[in-house]
């Protein structure tokens, strides 16, 4: 069966995994020299806001010292939990996380990324924990044929277990 | 700092632009560990469909608070950045964005700003459409 003749790409076991932790990780704590890296890369070719990089600078702010800019990713290099292994998964493929079978599709592409920010922001020495889910399952025609539509929703959480921030990213697979 | 007593509806804030090179994204790459060939080598991206290598999804959205945070220096706070993917930014382009200001409300000691956000290639290509929500200090 191809998948231009399957009538839904949403299967009964892909339906009652929809709210349920997918991954959790927890952060190495945040130094600034982590912080200087993303603000040089994303602010690149501008020097980034002292916020960012300037501790005599930032203890004046109401912030008290150095924050990381909101979008900041603590888990990019290793995570201290789950310890670093050789990378043998794709990151896409949801269900084999969750221990079924993924639709019978060919591509993958992000279709739509959304952040809601709490107003707690992340600083150096902060361990931040993330707990990962399909938020939801969607399916329409598009160009491509039938197209599955899954947000991940991943949250952010602090040593102090408040909320950092919500990222809700959606994936088109077909 | 923005001036809350003349900030209206429709005001555009200053666009936001960046080339669209290795050299940008592969900074990204390495602060965000994120290296698909995709976004390195233009073989790779012709053959996924596109002309060539093309911007990670991820940056964008960086550039998206770049352009808020520019406008709003170290005294707000971003509450809400969406974005929606059209056409990836491919190497060589000009990554341009922009946003105008929907509404504006006062809620406690803050003013909420809606905005709406676009983001087009230096030829016109419309790139990644999308809103966000800012948090500005009551003066």
């Amino acid at each position: 069966m191809t998948v231009a003749e399957i009538e839904t790409l949403i299967s009964d076991e892909m339906r009652a995994v929809v709210g349920k932790v997918m991954t959790t990780m927890t952060s190495y704590p945040i130094s600034a020299s982590d912080i200087r890296r993303w603000a040089s890369a994303v602010y690149y070719p501008e020097v980034p806001p002292k916020l960012y990089w300037d501790e005599d600078y930032a203890s004046k702010t109401p912030f008290g010292g150095i924050v990381a800019p909101e979008e900041f990713n603590p888990f990019a290099i290793m995570t201290k939990d789950p310890r670093p292994t050789k990378r043998v998964m794709r990151r896409t493929d949801f269900e084999l996380i969750l221990g079924i079978q993924p639709p019978p599709t060919r591509a993958i592409l992000q279709s739509e990324v959304r952040v809601h920010y709490s107003g707690v922001r992340m600083c150096p020495g902060d361990i931040i924990r993330s707990i990962e889910r399909i938020g939801e399952y969607s399916e329409r025609e598009g160009k491509m044929g039938l197209q599955l539509y899954t947000t991940v929703s991943n949250e952010y959480i602090n040593q102090r277990d408040e909320q950092v921030k919500v990222l809700q990213t959606m994936f088109v697979r077909y | 700092m923005i001036d809350l007593g003349t900030l209206a509806v429709g005001e555009e804030l200053p666009p936001l632009s960046r080339e669209g090179t290795l050299q940008h994204w592969n900074r990204f790459a390495g602060a965000n560990d994120e290296f698909a060939d995709h976004h390195m080598d233009d073989e790779v991206g012709r053959h996924e469909g596109f002309s060539g290598a093309f911007m990670m999804a991820p940056l964008e959205h960086a550039y998206y608070h770049v352009l808020l945070r520019e406008w709003f220096g170290d005294n707000g706070r971003i509450v809400d950045v969406d974005m929606r993917l059209r056409s990836p930014l491919l190497r060589g382009r000009t990554f341009i964005a922009g946003a105008s200001v929907k509404s504006i409300e006062r809620e406690g000691d803050e003013v909420i700003v809606h905005l709406d956000l676009w983001a087009n290639d230096d030829e016109g290509t419309r790139i990644a459409p999308g809103s966000a929500t800012v948090a500005l200090p009551a003066q």
